[in-house]
């Protein structure tokens, strides 16, 4: 009996050594359920470079052109404060009126700021763009991401596709375009991880723009009678070349879920048509798409797939290295725009209003002193390459974020690195991620923090 | 003695004698053969202007213009997943006019002829014998199945984002 007992004991533990590691590489298993604090999160990558002084600290002109008693808050539905009494230049024109005199009223009841925990002075990791947008996507300061390539450590996506074992139409990124190394963020190239697990994106100004409507919007709708037998053909074909996972060069969705993106696009292109495609009430002063646009094309994402991560990047506020006063306009859209999203959530997509975490970050910040090159105000510009493009600020506010101010400009607290920490520690895979060796050493989940 | 005439004479001849060699034919045993690729020995990515070219050169036996092509490639960029781009693109050109790709009826008529020629055409090497008796009896089986249906998964498999 005991010879017996024995044996079957040992068969149980090596079937369960043979089986535990398979659950524990997909993190299936343990990660859905968990200590979840939400379902959903929405990371604005507020980016193009955020100057501290005209958004958290609400300067104005005073700190940037010297213009005495002129500071007040543009960003009225981010932050707490009143607007500046003088010199408006960064609303909307009316006829008769100085350009941009009239600000955008707010379009949030309680501002995001008086809702949810704002960090009022973290340490950004880089003052460049494309490193600082690796840095919200990655948890790592990257110093040695080169451009043009995919990140070199693995993204939020990755992370949440493979211990969270979220499916690929559950995580979105939505890029303000194709230029540079932006729609290379969806994934990144870490053998461990890699396109496997990449997530869907997007770029709407070119997939949603007139290239996007020439090339794809006469494609033909094919019902699942016509699909199945392509996808049969297909798939013949794909098991007699057999490709490696090192060798995928996309992200893959499955057979329904690429049948459900294509659909998406389709109706995306007929509600534009019949001009259906909620937008915020403003958009860029230029007419081009701007911030607005972007997000938008979010929040029409949002809707439809409800996906568990989305990311979406907004960079009008780049424009401060040539003109100031085409900055403050961008920042003031850029906030009308990110109060916008909040809000359609909240109004539009009931199955996640209560469930969903909106985190909002700049990549970088500005530099402390101006270039030399002048705007229609005589305003001097500013570049990001000084210790004051170091600073920046987080908000967050949802399902399980306690109201509070946290830090300040003498009180530092977090770093960029803390939001892929925070987002595994909302979807309850924290522990998994801190451990895969990839996120900077210093950074921790915004709750820990406080 | 010679006169120096003689001499310059005789001197030509005995060149023109030893220059003389009779030809030869040399042959080497090569045969002609059609030269097709190997699946195993398709290794490199097309990128996007590369796939596009190829691939609307073969629908439309034309090449793209450099606007379209620009258009085309950016816009596969701006969607995360290729495939979905890619079968975006193609039920694209399925809705044009200008095909240059073989009826149905045509197919129907030598359903193997076109099996093997769907393969030369999409994939540059003969099918093997399993993918050939796959094909013809997945294409027999199914009398609503279309050139365009087939053509799609030609063009949206792995193996012809490679070369």
């Amino acid at each position: 009996m005991r010879r017996r007992d024995f044996i079957t004991k040992s068969a149980a533990l090596a079937g369960a050594g043979i089986v535990a590691p398979t659950i524990l590489k997909t993190g299936t298993a343990f990660a859905r359920g968990g200590n979840a604090k939400a379902e959903h999160v929405v990371l604005l990558m507020f980016a193009g470079g955020v100057r501290q002084q005209e958004s958290v600290l609400q300067r104005y002109l005073e700190d940037s052109q010297g213009v005495a008693g002129a500071a007040g808050n543009i960003m009225p539905n981010l932050f707490n404060g009143a607007a500046p009494d003088r010199k408006i230049v960064y609303g909307t024109s009316l006829p008769g009126l100085p350009p941009g005199s009239e600000p955008i009223p707010r379009l949030l009841s309680k501002t995001i700021e008086s809702s949810g925990m704002l960090f009022r002075e973290v340490q950004a990791q880089s003052v460049g763009h494309y490193v600082g947008l690796n840095t919200l996507l990655t948890g790592n300061s990257g110093t040695a991401q080169g451009l043009k390539t995919r990140p070199r450590y693995p993204t939020i996506f990755e992370y949440l596709r493979r211990h969270a074992g979220f499916k690929a139409s559950e995580c979105w990124m939505v890029a303000n375009g194709i230029g540079n190394s932006m729609p290379l963020l969806n994934s990144s190239d870490n053998a461990d991880y890699g396109l496997a697990y990449g997530a869907n994106m997007f770029a709407p100004p070119i997939t949603f723009g007139s290239y996007g409507r020439e090339i794809l919007a006469n494609g033909k709708s094919y019902n699942q009678q016509e699909l199945a037998p392509m996808y049969d053909i297909k798939r013949f074909l794909d098991q007699s070349f057999s490709l490696g996972q090192e060798q995928f060069n996309t992200v893959r969705n499955t057979e329904e879920e690429r049948t459900r993106i294509k659909e998406f696009i389709r109706n995306v292109f007929a509600k534009q048509s019949a001009g259906q495609i909620p937008m915020p009430p403003v958009l860029h002063e230029s007419g081009v798409p701007g911030d607005g646009y972007n997000i938008a094309y979010a929040a029409e994402i949002m809707r439809e797939f409800k996906p568990r991560m989305l990311a979406v990047n907004i960079g009008g506020v780049d424009s401060c290295h040539s003109n100031f006063t085409s900055y403050l306009s961008a920042l003031h859209r850029a906030d009308h725009a990110a109060g916008w999203l909040w809000q359609y959530i909240q109004n539009n997509i009931p199955d996640i209003k209560d469930n969903t975490i909106f985190i909002i970050a700049p990549e970088c910040g500005r530099n402390l002193k101006p270039n030399p090159i002048l705007d229609q105000n005589d305003w001097y510009a500013f570049d990001h390459s000084d210790a004051n493009a170091m600073r920046v600020w987080s908000l967050m506010v949802g399902s399980n974020v306690p109201q509070m101010s946290v830090g300040g400009e003498s009180n530092p607290i977090g770093r960029l690195t803390d939001i892929v920490p925070t987002i595994a520690d909302i979807f309850g895979i924290y522990d998994e991620v801190m451990a895969s060796g990839y996120i900077d050493p210093l950074a921790k989940s915004m709750f820990q923090r406080v | 003695m010679l006169s120096f005439k003689t001499r310059v004479l005789s001197f030509c001849f005995l060149l023109a004698l030893g220059s003389c060699k009779r030809e030869t034919h040399v042959t080497f045993g090569v045969e002609e053969k059609g030269l097709y690729e190997d699946k195993a020995l398709k290794t490199k990515n097309k990128n996007e202007a590369v796939y596009i070219s190829v691939l609307y050169t073969n629908l439309y036996q034309t090449p793209i213009s450099p606007s379209q092509l620009y258009k085309t490639q950016a816009v596969i960029y701006s969607i995360g997943d290729r495939n979905v781009a890619n079968e975006m693109v193609l039920s694209n050109y399925f809705n044009t006019q200008g095909l240059n790709i073989p009826t149905n009826s045509a197919m129907r008529a030598d359903v193997e002829a076109f099996v093997v020629d769907s393969y030369k055409r999409f994939f540059l090497r003969y099918p093997s014998e399993g993918e050939k008796t796959w094909m013809i009896q997945y294409i027999n089986r199914n009398d609503q199945l279309s050139v365009e249906m087939i053509y799609t998964g030609f063009a949206a498999s792995d193996e012809y984002q490679y070369y």
